[in-house]
């Protein structure tokens, strides 16, 4: 082993690096500001990215969403009332085919999913529990009095059934037949201008007021840290709920009711923090050479807090959006015809064993939203905050 | 300590003081009487009935009387229900609500603790993964839709659990499943991070060193440091629960307190909404002053009433 090591001659391979003592040293890479170190990281982590890819998707959809479709959140076709988004379809002749509904209703629909027109019986024989339809001159019989229900022609020849995706309302419909892809892309409108509530009530009157709070130190401080106390001593969803009962439902109410007392949690961190930063060398700096409050306030303090206050602000969204849900869910939301997750959800109770996709749709909407946000504002912690990394 | 508890409690009682008193101007504040809404009656009845509510009192008068009726526990007539008290309809339904809620807590005792230990002792093991995965589900679902997807599955399409009720044992896992789910789950994922916080800490390497068991190290040492995190967000949590229990018990048809909350909200039964809120306030504060009496048990560094 040693004489094989031993032998070994310097390699050839090497050349001494011929370069001036400055040009070793230059710095080749620039250096980064804070806010590109922190684009880098936020580039690198994965679930953040899928975070906000998923967000500006759904911005983009909720804006969008209804200047492209053909449906109206409020229109009713109550023909077309409870369509699932998979339907089955029989082909009865050649050109010709139905989709039979749960509640028994035919709608004739093209081979490939659309919608036509519902059918009217040609008689309904209640003794014997059987409909009886025509469609194109074939007569069709449907047998009701077992489940599964029979469909069959006069000799008794059933049909051939195909799934075929509906064409004419992609997420099916509801209970009044309105489009519920409509609805649930309205929902994201509502869901995210609450995000947008939450968010700007946070850094307008959670930071002013903590800031402030914890600036002027003293009784003042003590005085609006007790008002913060008695707003958190109960719940923020009961005090919601309260102004809501006062203010009546709607949006509006919602809004009010959210911006009033959502503010809270991020001015006692805001306040924590200003306290901590306020006791640095680089205040008094500011402080001797007779800097303005204000501008200590705003040039020093606030953004050496900005990591913190925009985690807190993004964490926050998700319960906002989870709370106007909620209120919807209890009635104290959106008044109909304007759809939220929330009473899209609360509506799809009724027939759920029969339309659970009524359900499944605004659900997955709601999953798909606090994800994405959840993601984001872990992911903002990961990066603006590495101490907090746990 | 005594004074301590002494001064926690002076300031519940004025916290109370001044949520009841905020709860009451904001009540009184809507338009209109609680009866206006109703369908046309003649106006001696109104009357009649404003009368018998004390509800052509000057507001002051109707304060002083509600704020002495809160010191002698008397929340007042129901508007909507005749001869139903609000301290008749806590009565009834806190028993239900309470039991709800000792199940949810008891869960996240029996589950969300050991799980979030699991996954620490197995750090980036596949049990680590998979209560991680699942913790974040349970902490971002909602808990209504938790409730609905839950009832969906196992009441209606595998029917081996009621859809509604609480009958028997069977009637309560649904309704405890969903409404403990975050929770549980939030629990888990504190403990995880806790614990692994606690296994870098040097007092672990010397309780090793000691030749300590490690079941020992881990209860002794590690859990007991571990568990002051939790100890601090039960508080919250169970106001939580609380709040969570309105759409659930409306959810599973369960007659508690929330499900008498939610009607009342719909009815505008205000002095209900009034009283249940005045209780939760106080229960709460209750519950929160409770868990940091706990807490300076748990860690000793903390000196309680500084």
């Amino acid at each position: 082993m040693n004489d094989t090591i031993s032998d070994r001659k310097p390699s050839l391979d090497f050349t001494p690096v011929r370069a001036s003592r400055e040009e070793s040293e230059a710095v080749t890479t620039p250096s980064l500001t804070y806010s590109q170190d922190v684009w880098r990281r936020f580039k690198k982590h994965k679930s953040a990215m899928a975070g906000s890819i998923v967000i500006i998707l759904l911005i983009f959809t909720a804006v969008l969403g209804p200047i492209v479709s053909s449906h109206t959140y409020y229109e009713q076709e109550l023909d077309y009332a409870n369509i699932p988004p998979l339907l089955e379809i029989y082909k009865i002749s050649e050109d010709s085919y139905i989709y039979l509904h749960k509640h028994l209703k035919v709608i004739r629909v093209t081979p490939e999913g659309r919608l036509i027109e519902r059918v009217k019986p040609l008689k309904d024989d209640f003794l014997k529990k059987t409909m009886l339809y025509e469609i194109n001159g074939v007569e069709i019989i449907i047998d009701y009095n077992e489940l599964p229900v029979v469909m069959h022609d006069t000799q008794g020849q059933q049909f051939e059934m195909t799934k075929k995706m509906n064409k004419s309302y992609l997420l099916g419909t509801d209970a009044l037949g309105r489009d519920l892809l409509i609805r649930v892309i309205y929902g994201a409108r509502i869901s995210l201008l609450i995000a947008l509530i939450a968010t700007l009530a946070n850094f307008i009157i959670g930071v002013i007021y903590g800031g402030i709070s914890g600036f002027a130190g003293g009784r003042a401080d003590m005085i609006m840290m007790r008002i913060v106390d008695i707003i958190s001593a109960i719940p923020l969803t009961l005090y919601v709920i309260l102004i809501m009962v006062i203010l009546g439902a709607g949006l509006q109410s919602i809004i009010i009711a959210l911006s009033s007392v959502y503010w809270v949690g991020m001015a006692r961190i805001v306040r924590g923090q200003v306290l901590a930063l306020k006791e640095q060398e680089f205040i008094l700096a500011a402080k001797t050479i007779g800097v303005s409050t204000f501008r200590i306030l705003l040039k020093h303090l606030l953004p050496n807090a900005l990591g913190v206050i925009v985690i807190t602000a993004t964490m926050l969204i998700p319960s906002a959006i989870f709370l106007e849900a909620f209120l919807s869910f209890i009635g104290l939301g959106v008044s109909a015809p304007m759809a939220s997750w929330g009473t899209l959800c609360s509506d799809s109770l009724e027939a759920l064993r029969s339309f659970p996709y009524q359900l499944f749709v605004p659900a997955m909407a709601i999953c798909i939203t606090m994800f994405a946000f959840n993601f984001l504002g872990d992911g903002l912690r990961d990066v603006l905050d590495p101490k907090l990394r746990k | 300590m005594l004074k301590y508890i002494i001064q926690r409690l002076l300031a519940m009682i004025v916290t109370l003081f001044m949520i009841a008193t905020i709860t009451f101007f904001l009540m009184h504040a809507v338009p209109g009487g609680p009866f206006a809404s109703e369908q046309k009656v003649p106006p001696e009845v109104q009357k009649a009935l404003e009368d018998k509510y004390h509800l052509n009192d000057p507001v002051i008068k109707q304060y002083f009387d509600y704020m002495s009726g809160l010191i002698r526990f008397d929340l007042g007539p129901s508007f909507k229900f005749k001869g139903v008290t609000v301290n008749s309809l806590i009565q009834r339904g806190f028993p239900v609500s309470a039991k709800l809620g000792i199940f949810s807590v008891l869960a996240i005792l029996v589950l969300g603790i050991p799980l979030g230990v699991i996954a620490a002792l197995k750090h980036n093991k596949w049990q680590d993964t998979c209560v991680r995965f699942t913790a974040t589900i349970g902490i971002t679902v909602p808990s209504f839709v938790i409730a609905t997807v839950l009832l969906y599955i196992f009441a209606l399409k595998l029917r081996i659990l009621p859809s509604f009720g609480i009958e028997t044992w069977k009637g309560y896992v649904l309704p405890v499943a969903a409404l403990s789910g975050y929770s549980v789950s939030f629990v888990a994922r504190l403990t995880r991070s806790s614990l692994l916080e606690v296994f870098r800490q040097d007092y672990m390497r010397t309780a090793r060193a000691k030749g300590l068991g490690e079941s020992k190290i881990l209860i002794k040492h590690g859990l007991k440091n571990a568990l002051i995190p939790i100890v601090t967000v039960l508080g919250p949590l169970i106001a939580g629960l609380l709040t969570g229990s309105f759409v659930i018990e409306s959810i599973f048809a369960i007659p508690g307190m929330g499900g008498y909350f939610v009607n009342a909200i719909s009815n505008r039964d205000y002095t209900v909404i009034m009283g249940i809120t005045v209780f939760y306030a106080a229960f709460l504060l209750i519950m929160i002053f409770i868990v940091d009496l706990i807490y300076g048990l748990l860690d000793p560094r903390i000196k309680l009433g500084k």
